[in-house]
């Protein structure tokens, strides 16, 4: 849950918006980045749907490489043995 | 690769460093434990260097009553009872045969939903309008904000909000007052400094004379703090600096900010197995009166007051989650307390050390 991950706004309709990352798409809102005037395009770090704040695109690529490695050694929900 | 350089010169660094016999590092995010752990930092920086799981985990804390009374709303008022994932497996303190979790209400009739954001309660709560929903919402600052908007957004008339907000720097004080912090630098959260502004954390460098620098969660960005704390012990001028530069901006969010200050009052609040700490939770301000499943449910409340706030029988959770006690050490870690059948909320949340030990492979 507290994770955040960056992704790349694809759609911007209102405060809504329509986010990818490494392929997955979510719907996002804007609503705590009002004053920022975000566009398509720009990359934005997202925790629980919701973008809290921009960040530059070589960030967000650094930090998607960190994920696939964390998704890579984490075991399936309710895994871990025992 | 680019990273994976930055990372090694960080280690490189640190290394070359001429480190005190023992200094103890302590973040207070499941994130930061997460990468840590992921990435096996331990095994790689110097043996001086002890990196110490702290309060990082809202779920972990999240005062028992409020569990107690999420799983009375979902049985007894017939609620849609809707809570981050996390929350659901959480266990309480009850008599043998007593309902122990939301999932236990859920598998007993109770409607409980896992939702991941906020913004699924306004959309069930427009699919059931007949119904009403309460959001039970456990976190911290970055977490909060998210709920915060959701309420700036305008909340439906049968959404309604039950919550164990809390922030973090007020755990961290309370070490560092008691005298016996158990920590001589910290590493503060990366996302919750997002949202409320990297100056939240100079109180520990400037009223403590604590090395503290805020980090990301990259492991290059974790070691660029590790490596920050350092100099600032030896160098003996402790001062905040922020290695996450990239998401971390001066002030923070303002916006979130103040959407945070007009939904919700700064109250002293109670923290699970650890007690009732200053200005460390967030109240729904009495404009919302309407939205508060504490008020609007007020028989559930008062049996749900009535609930004393301590970890399961055995369960070191409270001395994990202050760092007094590393997740191996719990005499119930692995035997019986598994991710599978989790004994306390450490072992149970994504952000609480135990969990993300576990499923890092440590085997006590
Ligand atoms: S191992 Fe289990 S019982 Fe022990 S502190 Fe962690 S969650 Fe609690």
């Amino acid at each position: 849950m507290c994770l955040a991950i960056p992704m790349r706004i694809e759609a911007v309709d209102g405060f809504n918006a329509r986010c990818a990352a490494k392929g997955v798409e979510r719907d996002v809102s804007l609503f705590l980045l009002q004053d920022e005037g975000v566009a398509v395009g720009d990359y934005v770090m997202v925790h629980v749907g919701y973008a809290i704040q921009r960040v530059a695109r070589a960030d967000a690529e650094a930090s998607w490489a960190l994920f696939d490695e964390i998704l890579a050694t984490e075991p399936p929900p309710d895994g871990g043995g025992g | 690769m680019r990273r994976v350089t930055a990372g090694a010169t960080w280690l490189a660094r640190i290394r070359a460093l001429d480190l005190p016999e023992r200094l103890r590092i302590m973040n207070v995010c499941g994130g930061h434990e997460r990468s840590i752990a992921q990435a096996g930092l331990r095994t790689v920086l110097p043996e001086e260097i002890e990196l110490i799981p702290g309060p990082g985990c809202p779920v972990c804390v999240c005062p028992e009553e409020a569990i107690y009374h999420a799983i009375h709303l979902s049985l007894d008022e017939g609620v849609i009872l809707v809570a981050f994932g996390d929350m659901l497996r959480v266990p309480v303190n009850v008599a043998k045969g007593e309902v122990r979790s939301l999932e236990e209400a859920r598998g007993l009739g109770g409607d409980v939903r896992p939702i991941a954001s906020p913004t699924e309660a306004r959309v069930i709560a427009a699919a059931e309008p007949e119904r009403t929903v309460v959001f039970f919402a456990a976190g911290f600052e970055t977490t909060t904000a998210p709920v915060a908007a959701l309420v700036a957004e305008g909340l439906p008339k049968n959404l309604l909000l039950l919550t164990a907000c809390r922030r973090t720097w007020p755990a961290v004080a309370l070490l560092l007052e008691s005298g016996e912090a158990g920590f001589d630098g910290l590493v503060a959260p990366g996302h919750v400094a997002t949202v409320m502004g990297p100056e939240e954390w100079s109180f520990v460098a400037e009223r403590f004379c604590i090395p503290v620098a805020v980090a990301g969660f990259t492991p290059e960005s974790l070691l660029a703090a590790f490596a920050s704390v350092v100099r600032q012990h030896l160098d003996g001028h402790p001062h905040l600096t922020n290695c996450y530069p990239e998401v971390v901006r001066p002030g923070g969010n303002r916006a979130a900010q103040q959407m945070l200050a007009a939904t919700f009052d700064v109250v002293d609040a109670p923290w699970r197995g650890i007690g009732t700490l200053p200005a460390s939770g967030y109240r729904l301000k009495g404009r919302y009166a309407d939205h508060d499943a504490a008020l609007r449910f007020p028989a559930a409340t008062e049996q749900a007051r009535a609930r004393a706030g301590a970890m399961p029988a055995g369960c070191g959770c409270a001395e994990v989650v202050l760092g007094r006690l590393t997740p191996t050490a719990c005499a119930l870690y692995g035997h019986p307390c598994t991710p599978r059948a989790p004994v306390g909320p450490c072992m149970v949340s994504d952000e609480g050390a135990c969990r993300i030990w576990w499923s890092s492979g440590k085997r006590g």
